[in-house]
């Protein structure tokens, strides 16, 4: 089934510094301009496949899309246009977060965390338990 | 077919993106119907390379976007701000311009 190359347009464009807000919003307007000339093709009686294939043609190669978002500066992620502030920026960022995302990932995960420690808990009951049978076990012979 | 994106097309897709939605916010593919409708088919834009046109549009502050869900699909629509107007305005003028020079040009018989 004839579609649209976006996983590798996707990677390109990423690659290119493109602010991934604009490659995400890329692909779906691409998706979905794929679906309407799909239609397109359905409502003037062709059959999926030779409508697919029609759809892909008008849609055009993925790599003048990728070309024509190259072309356009104002599409870069903000690192990308000025890559001195986001190494300043960057690292500062990650020291920041670093005490406060425990918490918030604490926070998110508060019943996997306590079902977690639950199970420690008993897992230690019981091993205790055993090692106090086996302790009595040989006391008592 | 008429071909697609020749060098002296630059510009053109710009002026032809602001005139159209001057009149009516419009998602892309409507766009490009629009395009080849208004124009006689005279200009085929390969459809893909007008997402790259409309976001840096948008990002220039000329145009804005917003999503609405029509028949189950959630399209992105595209307006024109004030600022893509007076940017319309400017390329309208400079088009005629030249189409204005070209035309002198072209009824001029030509000197040996």
């Amino acid at each position: 089934m004839p579609r649209p190359d976006v996983t590798a347009l996707r990677n390109k464009l990423l690659q290119a510094g493109i602010s991934p807000t604009y490659v995400r919003r890329t692909v779906r307007e691409l998706n979905d301009h794929f679906e309407d000339l799909v239609d397109e093709g359905l409502d003037a009686g062709r059959d999926r496949d030779a409508a697919e294939r029609q759809a892909l043609q008008s849609l055009g190669a993925m790599s003048n899309v990728a070309a024509a978002m190259r072309d356009q500066p104002q599409l870069k992620s903000w690192a990308w246009r000025w890559p001195r502030i986001a190494v300043v920026i960057y690292p500062l960022a990650c020291v920041a977060a670093l005490p406060v995302v425990p918490i918030v990932a604490g926070v998110q995960h508060a019943e996997s965390i306590t079902r977690w420690g639950l199970g420690l808990v008993l897992e230690a009951f019981v091993t205790a338990t055993m090692f106090l049978v086996l302790q009595l076990a040989i006391t008592l012979t | 077919m008429a071909q697609t994106n020749p060098p002296f097309m630059s510009g053109v897709p710009e002026l032809l993106l602001l005139r159209l939605l001057e009149q009516q916010e419009m998602y892309g593919y409507e766009l490009v119907r629009s395009i080849r409708t208004v124009t006689g088919e005279a200009i085929s834009l390969g459809e893909g390379v007008i997402y790259p046109a409309l976001h840096g549009l948008e990002r220039n502050g000329a145009l804005k976007s917003r999503r609405k869900a029509v028949a189950g699909r959630t399209r992105v629509y595209y307006g024109l701000t004030a600022k893509g107007r007076k940017r319309l305005v400017k390329l309208a003028d400079d088009w005629r311009r030249i189409q204005g020079g070209i035309e002198s040009a072209l009824g001029t018989p030509a000197h040996a």
